[in-house]
């Protein structure tokens, strides 16, 4: 135990000496997700002007014009909705993740027709699953350059090092996360046939608390999964910065068999900071459903909540990865 | 609506502060009518007519799930006509195969068979007329309908002589039953969870001078003569036993069965219910002024933690439905929760009914109160005035959701609005997922019917039989969603009051009577003494749709500029130089706009700078109407309907104008703030598979 927090500990201590990496990071998605928010402000503004609802949304949620402005909605703004309030948007998220809403669509399945009388948890736009890959692509590319800095036990960033990191290793980068993606491909394709006998034993159980556990625990397991190819492409990654590798396949080969090795120390750094971050969720599901944001200066405290919000999160992230190349160092 | 500075939202969030919550629970005795009406009212008949009387005697075996069964019908012929011809619905042959109605039908309670399983029947093995004519019916028996040849839901038997105006028949029956898989229809099996219901061979009512006793539909509910029940069930030991009426008898038998006897006079249905796996709670109303009533409570073991608020919800019902129409007259009263994968929820039957919940239930999404105070309230409307449900739904459950509605607003508060997330979609009788509430996101009444009006209003015109609209949508919107949107605007209309007192006549005028829309008419005409009638010419008859708009231009007033005559001459008013005018005073034009077909007359509030309004009345007639005013104030706001009486109107959100435009882009920086945070922490979560 004393190892895995020595090296999260580790790493924690050096997304904090490089705390201005994670700003980099949030620009990054702050830039990106605004791509989509900024014509959405527009377009609401526009439907919302010299209406009644106008004042019931900007001091709380009309829900009436809402449903009827959603109803007319196509593309990305078809997300906005009461889903996101609280820890609403997370929820949606991972649904999302799980139901296989990833970037570019890819792993999307066919789902079953809802015939429970529950509404369904809506799909997502492609707009957004382009935004995604276009994400994922700029996070890739960053991460040569983040795993320079933290390859160096007392290492401190410089933009101009990053880029250079990041340019350095982007080939290889991208290719180890070619072999994630196929990977996640395989789990989601495996995952298919494991849901449908799940949820056989979902609909015929005697209780719903059984069926409960069936069908959640499927979906765990698919997290579960999901995790295990996150970590062997994040070992991966460091495999290729730290030994220098040339071939992301070997170093692919490399990580599972660390990982294999490593196992329960590798999956307890995943298990702290997914802790860690729902703790930070609940922090924030607190926070939102206390206060009300009307104004422009109540906006701005939101924003700057959220922009905190984010950056814990990407903290988290960061802290992971370099706790992964402590550890990895570490290893014998 | 709360204004809140920026200063006071950042004190809200330093200090964290606990936000109210609307009053939950019982609900109480405040906002409901007193039951002493200030004006006449009806006699309540003390019993039904008592046509179709039914003694029974059936046998289930829960492990090869059949019923085999017994049953006397006596029933009065209290038509001016001798009858020969006797129609008797066979439910469950909507099961039989993939030919029934049901199974060629759509939505959500079309039989879908697919195992062997699924299938479910009804088969007469004999059919006698007992008396001095005593005879033998089985060769006479012939199935289906010259509508649906292939249907055999409804069976006729010819007797060689007619049954005299206001005499007696006698018919002994003897039928086997396969009971079908509970995922299929309202009735079914589930492990040892057995829901029976429309399960004997019932006979079809003689109304309005001919047989009524159509096919079982996909989508269309029942319709039966009241009479008296005596059923006796037998059943292995050890089950838990609901059933109509009230519990008579038990009898333990060698065999290692039990025979268990309920009687309920005045009833036009009898079901039940057994399982091994029921937990049993007990309650009574006792409201002063309402006859009491014992309630049982059948719930799933996992839901034990739902039964007081699946108890507290009947009661709501029992004394709010009671005040609106007229008391619940039955002593007892059964809530069903259903087994897991049956679809019997949310549904109703005489003094029984079933609900629906969730192990994760949070209290905001009323679930399962919103569904135990509809299918509660059917008793009332369903049960005791019990109008045609198959030509005419809506006289019940557009009624019963109109109450539902209104119920669950007064005694619980706004329901909260919430998803479902992780939803397996595992088909019907499986509600799954869980729930997340969206904080301070509250759902106005009628919401969810106009979001069905908007989305399928035009299908169909509201008042059709139930197996005609083109979709089961339309048929879900006519019977339920717009119904209780137009009496909500009847009540708007008329006012609460006025309401109470047509819906208390009508309820009790036609306890027990199978009344039509036509009498509700009547009835309303009749308590508000004007006619109506083109109200529901635009509503009811009618598949045209309701929204009214609303829109203002303020000008600055004109100043005189040219030529005037004054004293005998031409006198010369110079334009004002560089744009100036003279004194303020505007001149503004409200446009009051009719955006759908449905004319209905509308109130509108204009509200000026100065803080005065005037309020202005429009018949809704032509197209638009506009009202001009002159003054030293301009409109800042103006409001068509502004008390919302038009609770059909389908876009609400349209009814005000306001002059201010700093509100929408506040509103669309603050939700476009809550997407772009949303979509950041997506894009993250994504590089899970990177």
């Amino acid at each position: 135990m004393s190892a895995i927090l020595g090296a999260l500990g580790e790493g924690f201590a050096a997304a904090w000496r490089n705390r201005g990496l994670a700003v980099v990071v949030v620009l990054v998605s702050l830039g990106l997700a605004a791509v989509v928010a900024a014509p959405l402000a527009v377009s609401v503004a526009h439907d919302l002007e010299h209406t009644g609802s106008s004042v019931e949304m900007m001091y709380g949620f009309d829900h009436g014009w809402w449903k009827e402005w959603s109803e007319r909605q196509t593309g990305p703004s078809a997300a906005l909705g009461p889903d996101l309030l609280g820890v609403g948007f997370a929820a949606k998220n991972l649904d999302l993740l799980l139901r296989g809403h990833l970037p570019l669509g890819l792993f999307t399945g066919p789902r079953e027709a809802a015939d429970s009388g529950n509404e369904p948890a809506p799909g997502i736009d492609p707009v957004i699953l382009g935004l995604g890959a276009l994400y994922l692509l700029a996070q890739t590319f960053l991460t040569g350059g983040l795993l320079g800095v933290f390859r160096e036990p007392a290492g401190r960033w410089t933009f101009r090092g990053l880029v250079h990191g990041s340019g350095f290793y982007a080939g290889r980068m991208l290719r180890v996360m070619l072999l994630a993606l196929l990977g996640a491909g395989i789990v989601f394709a495996l995952h298919a046939p494991v849901a449908r006998w799940a949820n056989a034993h979902a609909r015929e159980a005697v209780s719903e608390t059984t069926a409960l556990a069936w069908y959640l625990g499927h979906y765990a397991l698919l997290l579960l999964a999901l995790v295990l190819v996150h970590m062997v492409s994040s070992f991966a990654k460091v495999i290729v910065v730290v030994e220098e590798r040339s071939s992301a396949l070997l170093a692919v080969v490399s990580s599972l068999g660390f990982c294999r090795r490593r196992l329960g120390r590798a999956l307890a750094q995943y298990a702290v900071v997914a802790a860690l971050g729902a703790l930070l969720l609940l922090t924030w599901g607190s926070i939102d459903g206390r206060f009300e944001v009307t104004g422009y200066k109540s906006q701005i405290l939101f924003l700057a909540l959220a922009q905190v919000f984010v950056l814990g999160r990407v903290g988290l992230r960061l802290a992971l990865l370099a706790g992964q190349v402590a550890l990895y160092r570490r290893a014998p | 609506m709360r204004r809140r500075t920026p200063l006071a939202a950042l004190a809200g969030l330093a200090l964290l502060a606990a936000r109210q919550a609307p009053l939950r629970g019982e609900a109480p005795a405040t906002g409901l009518p007193p039951l002493e009406a200030p004006y006449p009212l009806p006699p309540l008949p003390a019993v039904s007519p008592r046509i179709a009387n039914y003694t029974i005697e059936a046998r289930l075996d829960p492990e090869k799930h059949t019923i085999e069964g017994t049953l006397v019908l006596d029933w009065r012929n209290s038509s001016s006509v001798a009858l020969q011809d006797f129609p008797f619905h066979l439910y469950w042959n909507a099961f039989q195969n993939n030919l029934s109605a049901s199974a060629r039908g759509g939505g959500r309670r079309a039989a879908r068979l697919r195992d062997e399983r699924d299938y479910g029947w009804t088969r007469v093995r004999g059919i006698r007329l007992l008396g001095e004519a005593e005879e033998d019916l089985l060769p006479t028996l012939r199935y289906g309908t010259s509508d649906d040849p292939d249907d055999r839901t409804v069976a006729q038997v010819r007797t060689s002589r007619p049954v005299a105006p206001g005499a007696t028949a006698r018919f002994r029956i003897e039928w086997s039953s396969q009971v079908p898989y509970g995922r299929i229809g309202r009735a079914g099996w589930v492990h040892d969870y057995h829901f029976v219901v429309q399960w004997f061979p019932k006979i079809g009512v003689y109304w309005k001078g001919a047989w009524n006793c159509h096919p079982f539909y996909a989508n269309t509910e029942f319709f039966a003569d009241f009479g008296v029940y005596d059923v006796s069930l037998t059943l292995p030991r050890g089950f838990v036993v609901g059933a109509t009426g009230r519990q008579t008898d038990k009898r333990e038998n060698p065999d290692g069965t039990e025979t268990l006897r309920f009687v309920q006079e005045d009833v036009h249905d009898f079901a039940w219910t057994a399982s091994r796996r029921f937990l049993e709670r007990k309650a009574r109303f006792d409201d002063p002024g309402y006859p009491p009533v014992d309630m049982r409570l059948l719930l799933q073991p996992e839901h034990a933690s739902l039964a007081e608020r699946y108890l507290a919800a009947a009661k709501i019902t029992l004394r709010s439905y009671g005040a609106w129409a007229a008391p619940y007259p039955y002593p007892s009263i059964t809530v069903v929760d259903p087994a897991w994968g049956s679809s019997s929820g949310g549904m109703e039957y005489p003094t029984l009914f079933t609900g629906g919940a969730n192990v994760l239930a949070p209290p905001a999404l009323q679930s399962p109160e919103g569904v135990t105070i509809h299918e509660a309230g059917h008793q009332f409307w369903y049960g005791l005035v019990a109008n045609n449900e198959f030509e005419e739904a809506w006289l019940d459950e557009g009624f019963n959701s109109y109450h539902t509605e209104k119920a669950a607003l007064l005694a619980l508060g706004p329901k909260g609005w919430g998803r479902r997330y992780f939803d397996p979609a595992l088909g019907r009788g499986a509600r799954g997922g869980i729930p997340v509430v969206a904080p301070g996101v509250w759902l106005a009444r009628g919401e969810d019917d106009r979001e069905g009006l908007r989305k399928d209003g035009r299908t169909d015109v509201m008042a059709r039989r139930g197996w005609e609209y083109r979709t089961p949508e339309a048929y879900r919107v006519n019977s339920y969603g717009k119904p209780a949107l137009v009496l909500q605007t009847l009540e708007g209309l008329v006012g609460d009051e006025t309401m109470t007192r047509i819906l208390r006549t009508y309820a009790r005028r036609f306890r027990f009577a199978h009344p039509t829309t036509q009498d509700f008419i009547a009835t309303v005409n009749e308590v508000t003494d004007k006619d109506w009638r083109w109200f529901f010419d635009e509503t009811f008859f009618s598949s045209n749709l309701c929204d009214y708009g609303i829109s203002v231009e303020n000008r600055e007033a004109r100043v005189l500029e040219g030529f005037a005559e004054k004293g005998g001459r031409m006198e010369w008013h110079a334009p004002a130089r560089d744009g100036k005018k003279g004194a303020a005073s505007w001149e503004s034009e409200v446009s009051v706009l009719r955006l759908g077909e449905v004319r209905l007359p509308v109130e509108v509030l204009v509200e000026f700078a100065d803080g005065t309004t005037r309020s202005e009345t429009w018949d809704g007639r032509e197209r638009w109407a506009r009202f001009r005013y002159a003054g030293p104030a301009r409109v800042v706001r103006a409001t068509v309907d502004p008390d919302g009486k038009i609770a059909l109107d389908l876009k609400p959100a349209n009814n005000a104008w306001i002059e201010e435009t700093g509100p929408a882009r506040r509103a669309a920086t603050k939700w476009a703030s809550r997407f772009l945070f949303w979509l950041q922490n997506l894009l993250e979560l994504q590089l899970l598979v990177g």
